[in-house]
């Protein structure tokens, strides 16, 4: 009776607590999307409402009519989708050379390449902003997308899912003639289709969100993508905070859709290095 | 065609299909190395020439030996954004992981049954982008209409100055507190769910109770994930950007003020070329430094036994 009771008390305790970080946590997310609804003066107001007493959708209007929202969505989607497909189709292929051949020189090259992942962005931030210039990239997205698109991690991804393609079927398609990189794209590939689909949705994320190289190589305001755009917005002495919430909303939703629809990808992917470590 | 060259052509062909599997890896695995020496070798390096000069990105570099390195040392801008760098950094290790691992033994215990809600619920935030989070944290903060002084108000207690300097710094901790708790939960979680169950049961035969197993069990089994959450908090808090930039500039008076930051105004600001690049190459050897203590820490470079 006694156990059973704490039991109890306990299991209150541990949910109290789960839900009361779950609430806190949630309220960002709310208070935001509350605010986007809501007139500068409400947001200035002293009696904070949850509920907005006028809603409206200026603060909407305004941020596609005064801010070209809609074409720097498209610049952030144009980059994202380009760097993800480039990445994907770059990881693989070298995860496969890495999972299914032997070659001299393999254990330390692979060494190199998990070395590599080290490499702390801002101790070549400067001089790789100085070589983007020199090869004309800068204020391109070429200049955003291709310093990071063969990122090491990738390739330890798949080579882990591509370990599990059997050599046989490879060795058989080698016997009817097919060319080695014939065996990797209609082979291999589509058999880690699942490991493609998890490192799409990162690889994805990572460039819908990356906010400080493109803040450097894209000097022209209609190049832009939304992470750069947003923080031009945010001017702490004259601000319209309706409006940069609601672009902070609004490029937070399609990485929260994807997630939605690919929740299982996510968290295996945002897990995998905990993992293999 | 002539004969000779179609001879050639088979010689080719033949070599071709002799030494296709042995070049072709080489061939496969080759835009990563070629992309890693130009975009990341050749800066790293080109850093260091940099460091030793005085560049304003124009015109000819001046050579100063350590002359920028010395001059960081007694530079007291960037002492405080040093300082401000290991207080975000501690204050990660402080705030994040033991809330991750207490959140990650709950929703891993007998005790809870809805545990995706949790999971899922905790991990949205990563989702965000830096930018995207540190905007919405400007409602909670500000001084004047920030939620929580709202609330404080309501309570009939006075507003604090979650912006001035005295508390700028917990603030974008807090912020950061919030955007990596659930993905550290997650990471916690995987290491708890994979103890292998018998040694909880090996440990109950020995009459051990609830403290002793986490003591004695998980403690122990969770080293392996505990020192990769460590080095990448680690890594993650020296690289802040983006949250004291957005959320109060760095200041005020650069009380929020992260090495990057200081790097970036120093780069690309103020167009000190070689000075930013020995901050760089400071933070490299500092990261490369409490890299390598966690791992002695945790003994990872002890042969197992």
């Amino acid at each position: 009776m006694d156990s059973t009771l704490t039991r109890r008390a306990q299991r209150t305790l541990a949910y109290g607590f789960l839900f009361f970080i779950l609430i806190s946590m949630a309220t960002p997310f709310v208070w935001m999307i509350s605010n986007t609804f809501k007139e500068q003066s409400e947001i200035f107001q002293r009696q904070p409402t949850l509920i907005p007493e006028e809603p409206h959708l200026r603060n909407y209007v305004s941020l596609f009519v005064d801010f070209d929202f809609h074409k720097h969505f498209l610049n952030s989607a144009f980059i994202a989708v380009v760097h993800t497909f480039s990445h994907l189709f770059l990881a693989s292929l070298a995860g496969f050379a890495f999972a299914k051949y032997n070659f001299p020189l393999k254990n330390f090259l692979f060494l190199v390449l998990l070395g590599s992942m080290m490499v702390p962005l801002y101790t070549i931030f400067i001089p790789l902003f100085v070589l983007v210039i020199r090869l004309g990239l800068v204020n391109s997205y070429a200049g955003v997308i291709i310093p990071g698109v063969a990122g090491a991690f990738g390739i330890f991804f798949m080579k882990q899912s591509m370990e599990a393609v059997p050599g046989e079927l490879l060795d058989s398609a080698r016997i009817d003639g097919a060319s080695e990189f014939r065996i990797y794209w209609q082979i291999a590939l589509p058999l880690v289709r699942p490991a493609l689909a998890v490192l799409a949705v990162l690889a994805f994320m990572g460039s819908w969100n990356d906010f400080v190289w493109p803040l450097v190589v894209l000097r022209s305001r209609e190049l832009q993508t939304l992470p750069v755009v947003m923080a031009g917005m945010v001017n702490l002495y004259r601000m319209e905070y309706g409006v940069v919430m609601a672009a902070s909303l609004l490029s937070t939703l399609p990485i929260l859709l994807l997630f939605l629809a690919l929740q299982k990808q996510f968290v295996q992917g945002l897990t995998v290095g905990a993992v293999k470590s | 065609m002539s004969s000779a060259s179609i001879v050639k052509d088979r010689g080719l062909r033949a070599w071709w299909s002799r030494s296709e599997r042995k070049v072709v890896p080489y061939v496969f695995i080759s835009p990563f190395y070629i992309l890693f020496i130009v975009f990341s070798v050749g800066p790293l390096i080109y850093a260091l020439y940099l460091s030793l000069h005085r560049w304003p990105g124009t015109g000819p570099m001046r050579h100063v030996g350590l002359g920028n390195y010395t001059y960081l040392a007694g530079d007291p801008v960037f002492l405080k954004s040093l300082w401000n760098t290991v207080y975000y950094a501690i204050g990660a290790f402080l705030f994040i992981l033991p809330l991750a691992l207490v959140l990650a033994l709950l929703i891993n215990s007998t005790l809870i049954r809805i545990k995706s809600l949790f999971r899922i619920g905790y991990f949205l935030p990563i989702l965000t982008s830096t930018v995207a989070a540190t905007i919405m944290f400007l409602l909670i903060f500000n001084n004047e209409f920030g939620l929580i002084n709202q609330g404080l108000a309501s309570l009939g207690i006075p507003a604090l100055k979650w912006l001035d300097e005295e508390l700028v710094k917990i603030s974008v901790l807090a912020i950061v507190t919030w955007r990596y708790t659930g993905i550290n939960v997650l990471y916690f979680l995987t290491g708890l769910q994979s103890i292998p169950p018998e040694l909880y049961e090996a440990a109950q035969v020995d009459g051990a109770g609830t403290w002793a197993q986490f003591r004695y069990v998980t403690i122990p089994q969770l080293r392996p994930i505990a020192l990769f959450v460590g080095v990448v908090t680690m890594i993650g808090s020296f690289q802040l950007f983006a949250e004291p930039l957005l959320l109060a500039n760095g200041g005020p008076n650069d009380s929020s003020l992260t090495i990057a930051n200081y790097l970036y105004r120093m780069g690309f600001t103020n167009a000190k070329l070689g000075y930013g690049s020995a901050i760089g190459w400071v933070l490299a050897l500092i990261i490369f430094g409490l890299s390598f203590i966690q791992l002695a820490l945790f003994g990872a470079f002890r042969k197992e036994d």
